[in-house]
C-alpha cells in the first residue's frame, strides 16, 4: 500500500502507542520512541516492520510513541494508521493486505 | 481513568476560561492571547482538571490541578491535541514548555530544538526535524569569514538589497535566510522570488529558507501578531538561541541588521540580539537604512506606495526587479 496522506492512530496514553505515518522520500524510515526501548526497542522494531511488510508498505515515514504497547496493540496502530492514510474507514481487512 | 472526559473550551464560554486560567495559574503560567484551540479535562463534578491549547501548528498552555499529578492526564490532553492539529493537517508540531517539565514531552515524542535557561524550551515532534535541517545547511558551509541577514522581504526593497551588498563586502560568504511562514503581504513564493532576483549580482551570497526553525509562527509569533513588549523579548530570545545553532552548523560569526527606526517588534528583536549573539561569539552589526529622499527606505514605505497606486516613489525605494514583480506579477 502506499501512503497517500499523512495519518495518525493510537494516544499517548499507558499501555498504548501513537503511530504516525506520512509519505516517505523513496524508503521505510522508521523513528521510535518508548518507554521501553531497552528492554523491548528490537522487539517493537520488528512487530512494526513486519506489520508494514505485511501491508506492503515500502515507502513511508513512521513515527511511533511507545507507551509500553503490546504487541497486538503495536500492530493494530500500525494497520489503522495506514489504512486511515488510504481513507479506509469500512470493512477494515485487519491483520491483512490490502491490495 | 473513564470518570475523565476532554472538551473544547470555546473562546465564548467565560466560565470554561476562566477555569482554565486558574488551572494555569497554578503552573505560573498565562493563557496565551492568540491561541485558536483549548481544551479542557474534566471531573465527573465538571471540575476542569488539566488544559491544554494550540495556535497554528504549536502546542502550548499546559496544566494539570495539584491533586491529579501523576495519573497521565497530560498524556490524554495531549492525544487530544495531536488528533485536532491531526484533523486540521498539521503532523509537524511544536510545543513550548517550561525547563522542568521538558523531559516530561521527551517522553512523549518531543525532540529539544533549543531553551532559553531558566524560561522555556522550545521542542518539535521529529527527532530528525532540526538536525535535519541543520544538516542540509551544513553542505553550503564555506571556508573564511560566514555572514547572515535574515529577512522578511515583504517586499524587497533597496534597503535589503543594500543590507545584502555591505553584508557581502564584508565577508567570504554571506548567507540569506528568506522569512519562510506565509503570513505576509506578500507569498513566501513571491518573496523568496524577489530576494533571488535581487541577489542574483552578488556572487558570495547563499540563498536559504528560515524553514519552521526562525522568525517563524512556531519561534515568533509576535513577529506576526500584535503582543506584548516582553512577550517579543521572550519569543526574541528563543529565536536567537535556535539562531545560535544555525550559526554553529555554518560557521556564522556575523549577523547584520538593518537599523529598525519604525517597527517595535523589529526594534526588540535588534537590541535583544545585539546582547546575546556577542555571547556566542557573534558579531552583530546593525547597518544604518539607506535612504531615499532623506526618508529611509522600508517595505512598509513600499507597501503604502503600492496602496496608493504611486508607481513614481515606487520606483525609488525598490530595485528594478523587484518592481518588475510587483507591477507585472503575471511574468514572474
Amino acid at each position: 500500500m502506499k501512503i497517500l496522506k499523512p495519518a495518525v492512530a493510537g494516544t499517548l496514553e499507558s499501555s498504548d502507542c501513537m503511530v504516525t505515518v506520512e509519505p516517505g522520500c523513496g524508503e521505510l524510515e522508521l523513528d521510535l520512541d518508548s518507554t521501553v526501548i531497552r528492554q523491548y526497542g528490537k522487539q517493537i522494531r520488528r512487530v512494526i516492520s513486519e506489520t508494514l511488510t505485511r501491508l506492503e508498505v515500502t515507502d513511508a515515514r513512521v513515527t511511533v510513541v511507545d507507551k509500553g504497547a503490546l504487541d497486538c496493540t503495536i500492530k493494530a496502530r500500525v494497520e489503522c494508521a495506514v489504512y486511515r492514510s488510504n481513507d479506509i474507514r469500512d470493512a477494515l481487512p485487519w491483520g491483512g493486505a490490502i491490495q | 481513568m473513564n470518570e475523565f472526559y476532554i472538551a473544547q473550551v470555546l473562546p465564548g464560554d467565560l466560565a470554561g476560561m476562566e477555569a482554565v486560567d486558574r488551572l494555569l495559574e497554578h503552573e505560573g503560567l498565562r493563557r496565551d492571547e492568540h491561541l485558536d484551540y483549548t481544551c479542557a479535562m474534566y471531573d465527573a463534578e465538571g471540575r476542569a482538571v488539566a488544559t491544554g491549547s494550540c495556535c497554528r501548528n504549536t502546542l502550548r498552555c499546559f496544566a494539570v490541578s495539584a491533586g491529579h499529578r501523576g495519573e497521565g492526564l497530560l498524556n490524554r490532553i495531549l492525544t487530544h491535541l495531536i488528533g485536532y492539529q491531526a484533523e486540521r493537517g498539521n503532523y509537524h508540531l511544536f510545543l513550548y514548555t517550561k525547563p522542568d517539565a521538558a523531559a516530561f514531552f521527551g517522553d512523549l515524542g518531543f525532540h529539544e530544538i533549543a531553551r532559553v535557561p531558566g524560561s522555556l524550551v522550545f521542542m518539535e515532534n521529529r527527532r530528525s526535524g532540526f538536525s535535519g535541517y541543520l544538516r542540509q545547511l551544513a553542505q553550503t558551509r564555506r571556508d573564511g569569514v560566514s555572514a547572515a541577514v535574515v529577512m522578511n522581504a515583504n517586499p524587497f526593497t533597496l534597503g535589503h538589497q543594500y543590507l545584502a551588498e555591505q553584508a557581502a563586502a564584508h565577508c567570504d560568504a554571506l548567507h540569506l535566510f528568506t522569512v519562510s511562514e506565509d503570513l505576509s503581504e506578500f507569498s513566501f513564493a513571491e518573496r523568496r522570488n524577489m530576494v533571488r532576483l535581487g541577489t542574483a549580482h552578488i556572487p558570495n551570497v547563499i540563498l536559504h529558507d528560515c524553514g519552521p526553525y526562525i522568525i517563524s509562527a512556531a519561534t515568533f509569533p509576535g513577529y506576526f501578531l500584535k503582543e506584548e513588549a516582553q512577550i517579543v523579548e521572550a519569543q526574541a530570545r528563543l529565536d536567537i538561541e535556535v539562531f545560535k545553532r544555525i550559526a554553529q552548523a555554518l560557521n556564522i560569526t556575523e549577523r547584520w541588521v538593518g537599523e529598525e527606526p519604525a517597527s517595535v517588534t523589529t526594534g526588540i528583536y535588534n537590541r535583544v540580539m545585539a546582547e546575546a549573539l556577542p555571547e556566542a561569539g557573534i558579531r552583530c552589526i546593525v547597518l544604518p537604512r539607506k535612504e531615499a529622499n532623506g526618508i529611509p527606505i522600508s517595505a512598509g514605505a513600499v507597501r503604502e506606495c503600492l496602496r496608493r497606486g504611486d508607481t513614481q516613489a515606487l520606483k525609488a525605494l525598490v530595485p528594478e526587479t523587484t518592481f518588475n514583480c510587483l507591477t507585472n506579477p503575471a511574468a514572474q
